[in-house]
């Protein structure tokens, strides 16, 4: 029980795709944030889509799943 | 042994550092100054700051001796073990503590539940910052002892000092901006090992088919999913639910060092942005900290103990030059974090133990001298703490043991504080002190409850569900906090809207 051994039967490559489906729901979940809410502290006339920090975040989160994916 | 020319970059180097941290002492005229940088400073900065504090020595050297035993699964802290943790402090915590001027962690469980809980994360904090510089201390002598055979102590009594001066006068402002510097060096030299030990193993491909074809017990070394019966201490359960769901988000939320950084930005947009910038440089950390140690597996093959992987990789594969700017990086990493831990704890006792329990009323000015004095105080209990880490089998095991002591538990009363408005403060006090019991009796007791090396990952899981669900319950029989008190405090669908005012 303590051990996790009721997940002992999922193979190695099926736990890869958990981390990968992770990866994808944050990504997701991201997305769903109100741009606005991004840009607080930024004034209307700077804001741009490089400072947009969704997308920051999902570049950081395909690094993540290219790193999963390959190893 | 280092030559003359290494001398020359190192000496240079710590004397840079020095008169950098020294320059920005003139923008210390307040404790807001010295503890939060007068609320100041750019994202990049702080980005910067953030990753390199976080990996310091205790990287270098533990984890290529963790990847020398374990392969690229220990990769999973810098990777799964940071990312996912970070957006979620960027998007949803550090707003909360950004807006609400926090200067500590607990100090936000202080207003949410009360003084006590307040009081008690602080001291384990302080604990536990203690404790870490102890260990960084110690892997700085191993390193040092190899490199150039001076011994143990001459080494730590030799760094304290060095990186003492510099954080007494410079505060965080100074600590940030030496970070960036610190941080160059550590990727240009940690880089410059890579390249060359790459070479030196005939190149990647090479290197997986030299290890693999080593024995069955690397079969695994360069599979970052671990098996769940694996005997190493990274079975991907644990990976998943202690680190993923747990150890991560509290480091990456509750730990004072990370979210001071974030608090000293000059608006939400770089407090936000400080944090998903370091999510992505955090990400390069495992190509120059793991990597060296997976090759001293073909270079230096039968170390007894994985620790020395880096050492000896630096003593065989760098040429004059580039082992004394290695040990630069080196340097900075130790720096970075030695001085991110002096001063985050100063402000937490300064701000958390000093400010309410010995004197109320005192002038900021008074305030300053206890936050520098302070500093001046925990390097001594550091260094005096160093040799603690020497009855650990993994320097970099020890401190995880150490953290998850308190990580469950502290995360699940940040989590329910912030998310769940009926948390109350007998709920998240009983929360915080069963969970940390839980915590040390199943590290007591692991053997007879887990059957891998170092179950610190699952302590941290079961820990903080045996604090969740002791804070639900208690909340449940107990009166919460008013409304009017909860305001800012707890999670509003307003804050992500464009107003301020949550």
């Amino acid at each position: 029980m303590l051990n996790f051994d009721w997940l002992s039967g999922i193979s190695q490559e099926t736990a890869r795709y958990i981390f990968l489906g992770l990866y994808v729901l944050i990504g997701g979940l991201v997305l769903l944030i109100p741009t606005d809410y991004i840009y607080v502290g930024v004034k209307k006339e700077d804001r741009h889509w490089y400072n947009n920090l969704k997308l920051w975040a999902i570049c950081s989160l395909s690094i993540l799943f290219f790193i999963y994916y390959i190893f | 042994m280092l030559t003359g020319v290494d001398y020359f970059v190192v000496i240079a180097y710590i004397i840079g550092m020095l008169l950098l941290g020294l320059y920005f002492k003139r923008f210390v005229d307040s404790s807001e100054d010295y503890f939060l940088g007068g609320r100041s400073l750019p994202f990049w900065a702080i980005g910067m700051s953030i990753v390199v504090s976080d990996i310091g020595a205790l990287d270098f050297v533990g984890v290529s001796g963790q990847a020398y035993r374990y392969g690229v699964s220990v990769g999973n802290f810098d990777w799964v073990g940071s990312v996912p943790a970070m957006l979620l402090a960027a998007f949803i915590f550090i707003p909360y503590f950004w807006r609400g001027g926090m200067y500590t962690i607990p100090e936000y469980l202080g207003k949410r539940y009360n003084l006590s809980v307040r009081t008690i994360a602080s001291l384990t904090w302080i604990l536990f910052f203690a404790l870490d510089l102890g260990v960084l201390f110690w892997s700085s002598a191993v390193l040092l002892n190899v490199l150039l055979g001076w011994t143990i102590w001459s080494s730590i009594l030799i760094t304290a000092g060095v990186v003492g001066l510099y954080t007494y006068f410079g505060g965080i402002t100074a600590v940030i901006m030496t970070d960036v510097v610190q941080m160059v060096i550590m990727f240009v030299g940690g880089a410059a090992l890579v390249y060359l030990s790459l070479d030196a193993v005939g190149g990647w491909d090479n290197l997986v088919d030299k290890v693999y074809n080593m024995g069955p017990e690397y079969r695994e070394h360069f599979h970052i999913i671990q098996p769940s019966d694996t005997k190493s201490p990274f079975p991907w359960t644990g990976i998943l639910f202690g680190l993923t769901f747990v150890m991560s988000n509290a480091y990456m939320i509750g730990n004072q060092s990370i979210v001071q950084r974030c608090l000293t930005a000059k608006n939400e947009w770089h407090a936000k942005a400080s944090m998903i910038l370091a999510s992505a440089l955090k990400m390069a950390i495992p190509v120059l900290v793991l990597f060296p140690g997976l090759m001293a597996i073909v270079v230096h093959p039968g170390l007894a103990d994985g620790d020395q992987a880096l050492p000896m990789m630096i003593k065989t594969i760098l040429p004059p030059g580039l082992v004394g700017l290695m040990f630069a990086a080196f340097f900075a990493g130790l720096m970075s974090s030695v001085d991110s831990l002096l001063n985050s704890t100063a402000t937490l006792f300064t701000k958390d133990i000093y400010e309410p329990f010995i004197k109320k009323d005192g002038d900021d000015d008074h305030y300053l001298k206890v936050g520098k004095l302070t500093t001046l105080v925990l390097l001594l209990i550091g260094v005096a703490t160093a040799p603690i880490s020497s009855g650990f089998p993994g320097i970099y095991v020890a401190i995880q043991t150490f953290m998850s002591f308190f990580q469950g538990p502290l995360f699940a009363i940040l989590l329910l504080g912030i998310f769940w408005k009926k948390s109350t403060p007998l709920g998240g006090l009983s929360a915080l002190v069963i969970g940390i019991g839980s915590a040390i009796l199943m590290h007591i007791f692991k053997g007879q409850f887990f059957h891998i090396e170092d179950p610190f990952l699952f302590i941290s899981w079961w820990s903080f569900l045996v604090g969740f669900v002791v804070n639900v319950v208690v909340s449940l029989m107990t009166r919460p906090h008013t409304k009017e008190h909860l305001k800012g405090l707890v999670y509003d669908p307003k804050i992500l809207s464009t107003s301020k005012e949550i």
